[in-house]
């Protein structure tokens, strides 16, 4: 976009700080812009021109520190969330979870739509997506510097926590075998192992049988699942149980927007990182 | 949070046709209020001896509109402008319904099997009339 006309690099950055609502200090910001192949790029471009060695080795720095530091901030604070969401959820799951917001696709998804695209400083155009994924990350870094961790926190949590709305638990968390994590979650809590039975059947000899069989512990139902055959309908009704036990189903209360009242939260993240 | 989905404003016109009038007028005088009003936008006015005035919208999701600004007053551009800054970049189409939902059913949509009797392969005792 540099290359069209009626481009003003200073006036852009200023507009997207107020864009976010954010209070950014502005070289922090060009300096999370930039990334290491637009430097190496630049200084192989002037050299092929002929400038002096003192022009060639030009005053900017990197954005991996702010990156790495954006990065460790984002992840520990989304785990903390999670956390305080939904405290029965194992490790592996929330795990799955921040892994699944911090994914390449999804930030670039994001980015793009925040015109961060159009400020990078990088050596090809379009730019690739984990150039993209590690630019934003540099702005987190760079909001923290300049903000400190609440503010940044509340940015975290506003642009990466929408993304989760609509998506089943297990379409992000990949699980091989629900029956036997069901089976393990149920011992921690003392509950005696399920037993599944057959509750509705429709269509037993035809091309398409649909089967619901219901999961008892000690003659209370717990969950109940549809499927084509029976070993599918018992998967499905054991992933219907791990949701109601995490806590996932489609039902549960929405994420809490609200303006947080302790900074513990966040000051914990930062020091954690 | 609300993003402003409006990226950038580009005010081309021309400084001696007839028709930019509103537009030079737009310049000298709105201009720099709507500037300070609308701080995430950038708006850049560039004066050129093209054909005829135009008013360039850029969205975060790449989409480019142009709207004519000849023969429009100076009030006009401006509400213009502030319609344009409100607006988001999806193409400008005919809504199907006004009405969309996330969550199509509260209790669990019906399929032939609810209100059946708990189970089919399940025969109870036969309850005699009294």
């Amino acid at each position: 976009r540099s290359e069209k006309p009626n481009w003003d690099y200073h006036a852009e950055i200023q507009a997207f700080g107020h864009r976010l609502h954010e209070n950014f200090s502005l070289d922090l910001l060009k300096t999370a812009f930039v990334n290491s192949c637009y430097i190496e790029s630049e200084e192989a471009r002037r050299r092929g021109l002929g400038l002096d060695k003192e022009t060639v080795v030009l005053n900017l720095q990197d954005n991996s520190k702010l990156a790495e530091q954006g990065m460790s901030f984002s992840r520990s604070y989304l785990t903390q969330c999670f956390e305080g969401a939904y405290p029965d959820l194992p490790a592996k799951g929330i795990g799955a979870l921040v892994g699944f917001l911090t994914s390449q696709e999804l930030v670039s998804y994001v980015a793009q739509n925040l015109s961060i695209q159009d400020l990078t400083l990088c050596k090809e155009f379009p730019v690739p997506p984990d150039v993209l994924q590690r630019t934003f990350f540099a702005v987190i870094g760079a909001l923290l510097s300049s903000s400190g961790p609440e503010k940044t926190g509340i940015f975290v949590r506003d642009f990466f926590i929408p993304q989760l709305i609509g998506k089943d638990l297990f379409e992000i968390w990949e699980v091989v075998n629900p029956m036997g994590l069901l089976v393990e979650e149920l011992t921690k809590r003392n509950i005696s192992s399920p037993e599944p039975r057959i509750t509705r059947q429709l269509g037993v000899s035809t091309v398409l049988p649909l089967y619901f069989v219901g999961l008892y512990c000690d003659k209370k139902i717990i969950a109940e699942g549809p499927g084509e055959t029976l070993l599918a309908a018992e998967e499905e009704a054991a992933r219907v149980a791990l949701r109601k036990l995490y806590g996932y189903t489609e039902n549960r209360r929405p994420w809490d927007y609200s303006k947080p009242k302790q900074g513990l939260a966040a000051e914990k993240a930062v020091s954690s990182s | 949070r609300y993003v402003r989905q409006l990226q950038r404003l580009q005010l081309l016109f021309s400084p001696t046709a007839a028709d930019a009038r509103g537009a030079r007028q737009f310049v000298e005088e709105v201009a720099l209020d709507f500037a300070r009003q609308h701080p995430d936008v950038v708006l850049y006015v560039s004066p050129r001896p093209g054909p005829a005035p135009l008013l360039l919208a850029e969205y975060l999701n790449g989409t480019v509109r142009e709207e004519l600004i000849a023969s429009k007053t100076s009030e006009e551009i401006a509400q213009l402008a502030t319609k344009l800054a409100g607006q988001s970049g999806l193409d400008i189409i005919r809504i199907r319904k006004p009405f969309h939902t996330d969550n199509p059913s509260v209790q669990g949509q019906w399929h032939p099997l609810t209100n059946k009797p708990s189970a089919l392969t399940v025969r109870g005792p036969r309850l005699q009339p009294q």
